[in-house]
């Protein structure tokens, strides 16, 4: 019995941000164009998790952005599809169209100590969306609050402390309960594990792997540590100077990469196990690599 | 059953550089004292590089600082011994130290020096990289303004840095991450120190910059011919660059031993865990 492959939630389709230098002066001018991103698509199926991997600057964050319209991309389409509901082009949506919507799409944030209001107690900070989107009664949003608490290991108690009083790790569970609070069909984890020591990364990363079975989840994880997306991570995008350089099933890439950069970034990766010795001498490789991709 | 409290490898003393036996650094906080460094001892081989990793918080940097000295009040070396075997200078117990010793002086940037983690705040912004650069040389070395400016402009293309002598007179708000790192390790190795600490040199840097990085420490490593005490949480990172590895957990050293026994086949419950929570060994309950 073979059913056809469930549409794509999420289909992003020459996406495009560019940023203009303006020159200061007496008549202002652009100067240059930065394309953050440069004519990126990728599908995400449901249930999935794609890892957006990247250097600094390669456009990984600004993807991820544009795709929950923090920032409105130059060009290009996001048509997202949530279970029961219409399919849209979240580019073409105006603010006013988007909000209803932003429940079904919820970000988790790198830094669990900027990402959360140290004068809100941790119940105000994870039943905050329910209120904004006026979805639940007091007694309710309580209930739910509690319930997603402990979903994320936390206990129902801690509603009415304040953040300060949290570890790093405990403060990314918040920040896990308040993007999961709204049950989202589609969750962008941008650099959720990155702030934090191994060991409580692990715990992290094994919560978000559970929750993502219990509630049906799709993962866009945007990270720049290969290891943990090598884990984590059903197919693998790897973006460089704001371009896809290849898409591929996570264990496809990670035994045969086929994009000179990503065979390069991955022997740059430096192996917990001394027999697999790291290359030292990516520097030269990449000035190479950018030669000949110019001439 | 490994034991922590023996003094760890059986080498002739003339094969250390640094020997550190019962370190203890204290900081007063309202609640009484507390021990972030718990009598530990290790001892860096000549030559070699000692990995020193554990997770925040668990006294590696606090020891790395009190190696040179560093620490400040409410924080101070409360016990124990740290002592430089010198090729240069003879034997220096830094800890018994006096705090306005010139030996000190000497020590700090001329026999042991170190990286620093983040170095936008370990260079200076008001001064350009050369002035730095050669701050250090004219401290250590008994030469003039013009040779020293010489031998900073020679560094700097040492660690790979291109059109030093344009560079040189540059702000480090005119450099890249990686590049300012290259300078801060220029600065450090500028007086061909005999040990270099290493305080999470990479831990701020992409994938690829660290990896030009960490090979630009091993060959001037090789070149110089100094020790290096690594400060690191990544085994990665510690696999790839070190000799040896001291793992620290709370204050003390639970484990030590060389990189291929403690990664391959580690003792310590500890170690183990550690070990076990790397994304590349750590099975996701799917």
């Amino acid at each position: 019995m073979n059913t056809p492959a469930p549409a794509p939630l999420l289909s992003v389709r020459g996406l495009t941000k560019h940023f203009p230098v303006i020159s200061r002066g007496f008549r202002p001018r652009v100067t240059k164009l930065i394309k953050a991103v440069d004519n990126v698509s990728f599908d995400l199926a449901p249930g999935e998790t794609l890892g957006l991997v990247g250097e600094s600057g390669s456009g990984k964050t600004t993807t991820a952005r544009c795709i929950l319209r923090a920032v409105q991309p130059t060009s290009g389409e996001v048509i997202f599809r949530p279970p029961g509901l219409d399919t849209v082009d979240l580019v073409k949506l105006s603010d006013g169209q988007l909000k209803p919507l932003r429940q079904h799409f919820q970000m988790i944030f790198q830094d669990p100590f900027s990402s959360l209001n140290p004068r809100m107690t941790v119940g105000d900070i994870v039943g905050e969306p329910l209120l904004l989107h006026g979805l639940a009664r007091r007694m309710e949003r309580e209930e739910r609050v509690a319930d997603m608490l402990q979903r994320v290991g936390l206990k129902p108690e801690h509603r009415v402390r304040y953040p300060h009083a949290f570890s790093g790790g405990q403060r990314q569970r918040i920040g896990i309960a308040r993007a999961l609070i709204m049950r989202p069909a589609l969750v962008v984890c941008d650099e959720a594990t990155s702030a934090l020591d191994v060991s409580v990364q692990a715990q992290v990363l094994d919560l978000l792997k559970e929750l993502q079975r219990e509630l049906q989840l799709t993962y866009l994880f945007v990270a720049h540590n290969l290891d943990v997306v090598r884990n984590f991570c059903d197919r693998v995008a790897v973006m460089r100077h704001g371009r896809l350089v290849e898409l591929a099933g996570t264990s496809q890439i990670f035994a045969v990469p086929t994009h000179p950069y990503t065979r390069l970034l991955l022997s740059a990766m430096p192996s917990p196990d001394p027999d697999f010795p790291m290359n030292f001498n990516v520097g030269e490789e990449l000035a190479r690599l950018d030669a000949t991709a110019v001439s | 059953m490994v034991s922590f409290d023996t003094p760890v490898l059986s080498t002739p003393a003339s094969d250390i550089v640094l020997e550190v036996e019962n370190l203890y650094t204290h900081f007063k906080t309202d609640d009484g004292e507390v021990a972030a460094v718990d009598g530990i001892s290790f001892n860096v081989r000549r030559g070699r590089t000692l990995a020193l990793v554990g997770e925040s918080g668990s006294g590696k940097s606090v020891t790395s600082h009190s190696i040179l000295r560093l620490i400040q009040p409410p924080g101070r070396i409360s016990g124990g011994r740290i002592l430089l075997r010198s090729a240069r200078m003879g034997d220096i117990d830094i800890a018994g130290l006096n705090e306005r010793s010139p030996m000190l002086y000497k020590v700090r940037g001329g026999l042991v020096s170190m990286i620093f983690q983040e170095p936008m705040t370990a260079l200076s912004p008001v001064h350009t990289v050369g002035d730095q650069i050669c701050e250090a040389i004219l401290l250590h070395q008994p030469v003039k303004k013009a040779a020293a400016r010489d031998i900073a402009i020679d560094m700097l293309g040492k660690v790979g840095i291109p059109d030093p002598a344009h560079r040189f007179q540059q702000y480090p708000h005119e450099l890249s991450g990686g590049m300012r790192q290259r300078v801060v390790i220029a600065m450090a190795l500028v007086c061909r120190p005999e040990l270099l600490i290493a305080d999470e040199p990479t831990t701020a840097l992409d994938v690829t910059v660290q990896a030009q990085v960490l090979g630009l420490i091993r060959s001037l490593q090789r070149e110089i011919g100094c020790s290096v005490l690594l400060i690191t949480h990544d085994f990665g990172v510690v696999a790839q660059m070190a000799d040896d590895v001291a793992v620290m957990h709370r204050g003390r050293l639970v484990e030590q031993g060389t990189v291929r026994a403690v990664l391959k086949n580690p003792q310590h419950a500890y170690t183990k865990a550690l070990l076990d929570a790397l994304p590349s060994r750590h099975a996701l309950r799917r």
